[in-house]
């Protein structure tokens, strides 16, 4: 029994790729067999985080389709050949949809996309495509840089901090964008950044935000952290603090600043959708708050009512896409100039930032 | 509060995670084994005193919890390389590995959540010193901690059951020809190995950082079973190196915070450096490497 139902899934298996290269196109999936989507991810999915808002991201998705899809969530798997085998396996297994969540998994997901064109990936945060690949992004910038401004108008001392995982572009372009946001407030502004050097250790993470309220930093930007390891050290210590991805509010009441929040789902949807319909190109998907992907939230009610004014204005201005948070005149920490009065910094420059604006005290590991 | 302020204040604090499962590993090879699950046994810890704590347990029970789930898991380790004699070194890692998988599985549902620390308290008197005062405000598991350190080196140096313990791990086979159980012995180190491995991931999970988070060890109990080795198996020495591994750790933060122009990934491999380079250099002492190495180590005993 265990042997016939075994050959006839390959033969089915094998009849079915035939047909899929006798077409040579992307076929979109079979009638009666539910389109298999996996997201792997680097670290466990917490209610709070990363992981979270990408698993959250696919909600919308089931609502729409309902028993059309089969989601299957692969968490805590680290980068290297772990992930390449399990994003391997998933996608023999037949699932057709692979969202490969760590920077990471590119090599590995992009030799999939590249070795079965049936298969679509997005991958988080890299820089390749191919026509079934697209990487995606936020820009996370855009929501920085009110918060900075917030940060500026709430600071007793002049000194912001920031607890930072890996100095890699994605994470530089929210320091900066704080740094220029909270020097419209206060121009003498001064920002701190500690790399812990991971992406995940609570611990360290947490010693991290102690070194900066030890300079007397008084604002502290929770930067790339899965857990509310600097959130919750920042409430304890009566330090204000702020994060990415999803809320962290309830770990700390009093002085939660606010949080960009990401919400996945109008760009997991529409791929979803291009991917059944055949429609599907890859393309590098770097989303902001104009996409709906990005957004401030929970506004912390300390923030005085003038600068809450201020950012409304700027974020209106920023939705419809008439200003963009590096919009010059910038200059670099090494005092070089980085963008003439009222040029703007494009897209693809801002995702290859690779330096601090001036205010930035923390030389940037090279 | 100064960066100097910040390490001195932090750096106990910082070690004892370290400090805790050293010093049990330093008992498990002073008795002739090699634990190497030290890792796997602080998460299962960790995620026990966790779970007790949040709802509501309190600390002492969350480390009695955390202390009994890990020795019994180590027990676990006993079983195969004691009763079956396995590979120590094999079934270790495995241990290690299961006791990851399973924080993993009871932690689930309590990812990413927070509780509340334990309070500081301030050593009369000598916490009024002006900086190095700041040494003596620790919390309850710390001063406890030096206390245990000051025991496990006491009962090393002048007790009868340090001695039969070393004396086991020296030679099983004379220490087993004179009448000592051997293998109970061996499987009491084990255990009390385990519960230290279980304090220190509790302290890490309910008291340092207070949150749970699969993964959160992070690296700790293989830095503490290196603590062990570089420590030269001498209690006062692995106090000085977890100390001196929390101070740069903290200093290494510290100094990005002031914005000093060294690169942060050299930084962040300065622990690591200065521990290896200290100890190693204690330790150079070749005659001493061989009066406090221990002889059987990781070697089944048979009768």
């Amino acid at each position: 029994m265990l042997n016939y139902l075994t050959r006839r899934t390959l033969m089915k298996g094998l009849a079915a790729t035939g047909l899929a290269g006798a077409l040579g196109g992307r076929p979109a999936l079979a009638a009666d067999e539910p389109l298999g989507i996996t997201l792997v991810l680097p670290s466990p999915v917490g209610d709070v985080g990363w992981g979270h808002a990408l698993a959250a991201g696919l909600e919308p998705v089931k609502a729409a389709y309902g028993d059309k899809v089969k989601i299957t969530v692969i968490e805590n798997i680290a980068e290297g050949p772990d992930a390449d085998r399990i994003m391997n396996k998933t996608v023999a297994d037949g699932n057709k949809f692979l969202i490969a969540g760590s920077f990471g998994y590119q090599n590995g997901a992009l030799q999939i996309a590249r070795r079965d064109p049936s298969v679509t990936v997005l991958h988080a945060s890299g820089f390749q495509t191919a026509p079934n690949f697209s990487p995606f992004a936020a820009k996370y910038f855009q929501g920085t840089y009110l918060l900075g401004m917030a940060a500026a108008a709430l600071s007793k001392t002049g000194k912001l901090g920031s607890v930072s995982a890996f100095a890699i572009p994605e994470l530089i372009t929210s320091i900066n964008a704080f740094t220029l946001g909270a020097q419209t407030v206060n121009p003498a502004i001064e920002v701190s950044v500690v790399w812990v050097n991971s992406w995940f250790d609570p611990a360290k993470e947490q010693e991290a935000a102690k070194a900066l309220m030890a300079q007397n930093c008084d604002v502290i930007f929770s930067n790339a952290q899965d857990t509310p390891s600097v959130i919750s050290a920042c409430e304890e210590a009566g330090v204000y603090a702020f994060n990415l991805n999803s809320s962290m509010k309830k770990y700390a009441p009093k002085k939660y600043l606010g949080c960009i929040a990401t919400d996945w789902s109008p760009f997991f949807k529409a791929s979803v959708d291009a991917h059944i319909a055949g429609t599907f190109k890859g393309a590098n998907a770097f989303l902001g708050v104009a996409e709906k992907v990005v957004e401030v939230v929970d506004w912390n009610s300390d923030v005085p009512a003038d600068t809450m004014a201020k950012i409304k204005e700027v974020a209106a201005k920023i939705a419809d896409g008439s200003f963009s948070p590096f919009t010059g005149p910038i200059s670099k920490a090494d005092g070089s100039e980085a963008a003439a009065a009222g040029a703007t910094i494009a897209d693809p420059e801002i995702v290859a930032m690779d330096w601090h604006v001036k205010g930035v005290t923390t030389p940037l590991p090279k | 509060m100064n960066a100097v302020e910040f390490i001195i204040s932090g750096m106990l604090a910082a070690a004892t995670p370290f400090l805790l499962a050293a010093l049990g590993e330093l008992v498990v090879e002073r008795a002739g084994v090699l634990n190497l699950g030290v890792e796997g046994l602080m998460a299962l810890g960790a995620v026990l005193a966790f779970i007790v704590v949040y709802h509501g347990g309190g600390h002492l029970l969350g480390f009695v919890a955390a202390g009994l789930g890990s020795a019994v898991l180590s027990l676990v380790f006993a079983a195969l390389a004691l009763g079956f004699r396995a590979n120590q070194v094999a079934t270790g890692l495995a241990i290690g590995i299961l006791g990851q998988g399973l924080s993993a599985l009871f932690g689930k549902s309590y990812e990413s959540l927070t509780v509340k620390g334990l309070p500081k308290l301030a050593f009369p008197g000598l916490s009024e010193i002006p900086v190095v005062g700041r040494l003596f405000v620790e919390d309850v598991v710390v001063w406890l901690s030096l206390a245990v350190t000051f025991a496990i080196w006491a009962m090393f140096a002048y007790t009868r059951v340090g001695l039969v313990v070393r004396a086991i791990g020296e030679n099983p086979k004379a220490a087993h020809a004179i009448g000592y159980p051997v293998i109970a012995i061996r499987v009491a180190a084990i255990a009390f190995g385990g519960m230290m491995a279980g304090f220190a991931g509790a302290y890490a999970a309910a008291v340092y950082t207070p949150l749970w988070a699969d993964g959160m060890i992070a690296g700790r109990g293989w830095i503490a079973i290196a603590l062990v080795v570089f420590g030269t198996w001498l209690a006062g020495r692995i106090f000085l190196g977890a100390c001196l591994f929390g101070a740069v750790s903290l200093m290494s933060l510290a100094a990005q915070a002031t914005g000093l122009d060294v690169p942060s990934q050299l930084l962040s491999s300065l622990p690591y450096l200065v521990t290896i380079v200290v100890l190693g250099i204690i330790s150079a002492d070749r005659r001493l490497l061989r009066l406090n190495g221990v002889a059987s180590l990781g070697e089944p005993f048979e009768r």
